[in-house]
């Protein structure tokens, strides 16, 4: 019997197909054949090169097409299927970033300059939306701490203010005036002692490529153990200040979102629960956990805070 | 023949629902999904079903019909309620019915719609039918339900308002009308 090299699974990908991209672009063969493999699977190409995740949590990744295909980005439109595809028109090239406020030396950068400035790393993250979905990602980025050490913070700065960028001709709801959804710039913010914390990435893939226009091209916060809304996209400046500043959703409802927006299946959305969240893909429910499952890597940052206060 | 018809066009949107979450499986967010369609379905037609007098004299015979297809949307969208996204945990599901306005809100519009749907045959319905008003208070309850279920109001639904609007100026016009002929 003749078995052509077309139908010899490599056992690497046999043993793990899901997570094959675990391997990271850098020991990539491309070889025709696991290029098919991968299109079957409905992996992307990876282009980027980065150290990968061990998952030692052993979580269960959602797949490239729901993780792209579910966002909510209210520059472009509230139907979280629709962003996909309005998102084709944005333009990411040439796009700078800006880090300025209370340091000793600002920056502006080009994104591709930024992302050979650091090392990339792949981080497994779970990811929960306030409205109560939620999922687990294979970011590619860095740690914020990184970048936020390299500008040399002053004593006075206590905290960090993020802006996605505002371009009318790239996001359609902004030019929308008084009929926009929400206010813009999308903005957001953290404490300093949350952007240097380890777990906290500028991502800038996902499953080993370069991040989709409708996940935050070219550049996103990811903050694991927050609700979604924190993990601002499409960032093209980030301030270090002195005040707790006023997020865009705080901005918009008070009572409902706060600055802190902890996963906390303990405290309520006043409409609705968050004891539960339904997983992209499944019929069946999961519990929520308490700073979204990070617990021990953050909680020390909040134990002398009322978390049902301070929401 | 045209009854038939119009139970199949009224089954359109289960269809599409089962198609949609087991042989496309297009819905990322099922549990999300069945919500959507079956609320939105179920509003659509109660609504519907009070505009009959209003422009479509013709269909009023088959308004019992479209009226207990409403209810059958309404039922999926509380089975949806209790098996999936509480997981048919009966103590939980009561407790976040009392804890959460928008889903008491919705409970109590479906058990007036139970009500209605029990007492839709021919015999009780001359007994009850008076009491079949009780839809207006159910078109009010779920608008609201539907509108606090939301992160925030998309153009589409703030349009869907609208619509919802209109045929309440119409309806109220239409009452005042009657009470100044009696």
């Amino acid at each position: 019997m003749q078995i052509s090299h077309k139908d010899i699974t490599p056992e690497l990908l046999f043993n793990q197909r899901r997570s094959f991209l675990k391997l990271g672009a850098a020991s990539m063969i491309a070889s025709s054949a696991l290029i098919e493999l991968m299109a079957k699977e409905d992996l992307p190409l990876p282009d980027l090169i980065f150290k990968k995740d061990p998952n030692r949590d052993h979580l269960e990744l959602n797949s490239f097409k729901e993780i792209t295909s579910y966002n909510n980005f209210y520059e472009f439109t509230t139907s979280k299927k629709g962003v996909k595809a309005l998102a084709k028109q944005m333009n990411t090239e040439g796009w700078k970033i800006t880090i300025d406020g209370l340091v000793e030396k600002p920056l502006t950068l080009d994104v591709k300059e930024l992302t050979k400035r650091y090392p990339l790393e792949e981080r497994i993250y779970r990811f929960r939306c306030v409205e109560g979905w939620a999922m687990v990602v294979p970011w590619v980025g860095f740690e914020l701490r990184k970048l936020i050490q390299d500008v040399k913070p002053l004593k006075r700065a206590k905290y960090v203010q993020f802006w996605t960028k505002y371009d009318e001709a790239m996001f359609p709801d902004q030019k929308r005036g008084l009929f926009a959804t929400i206010t813009y710039p999308y903005t957001e913010g953290l404490r300093m002692d949350e952007a240097m914390h380890p777990l906290t990435l500028l991502a800038v893939g996902l499953y080993g490529k370069t991040l989709e226009n409708q996940n935050g091209a070219p550049i996103r916060l990811v903050v694991p153990w927050k609700y979604g809304f924190k993990s601002i996209k499409s960032i093209d400046r980030i301030s270090l200040i002195e005040k707790q500043p006023l997020n865009t959703w705080q901005k918009e409802n008070p009572r409902e979102f706060g600055f802190y927006a902890n996963v906390n299946p303990e405290v309520d959305h006043p409409r609705w629960s968050q004891k539960t969240e339904r997983v992209l893909g499944k019929f069946v429910k999961q519990r929520t956990l308490l700073f979204n499952g990070y617990e021990k890597e953050v909680g020390y940052m909040y134990k002398d805070m009322d978390l049902r206060k301070e929401i | 023949m045209i009854r038939g018809l119009i139970f199949v066009l009224l089954l359109i949107p289960f269809i599409y629902l089962v198609l949609e979450l087991f042989i496309f499986q297009t819905a990322i967010d099922p549990i999300k999904y069945i919500y959507t369609i079956t609320g939105a379905t179920a509003i659509t037609l109660l609504f519907f079903t009070t505009t009959l007098s209003l422009w479509f004299k013709k269909l009023i015979r088959y308004r019992r019909m479209i009226g207990l297809f409403g209810f059958f949307y309404a039922f999926l969208h509380l089975c949806n309620f209790f098996i999936l996204d509480m997981d048919g945990n009966l103590l939980f599901a009561f407790k976040e019915t009392l804890d959460k306005p928008f889903i008491y809100l919705g409970m109590i519009s479906f058990l007036l719609l139970l009500f209605m749907a029990a007492t839709s045959t021919k015999r009780l319905f001359r007994k009850y039918g008076k009491y079949h008003k009780v839809l207006y208070i159910v078109l009010v309850l779920t608008t609201i339900h539907f509108v606090m279920a939301q992160k925030s109001l998309s153009v589409s639904q703030y349009g869907y308002l609208t619509v919802i609007f209109v045929i309440a100026l119409f309806k109220i016009k239409k009452i005042l009308q009657v009470k100044k002929t009696q």
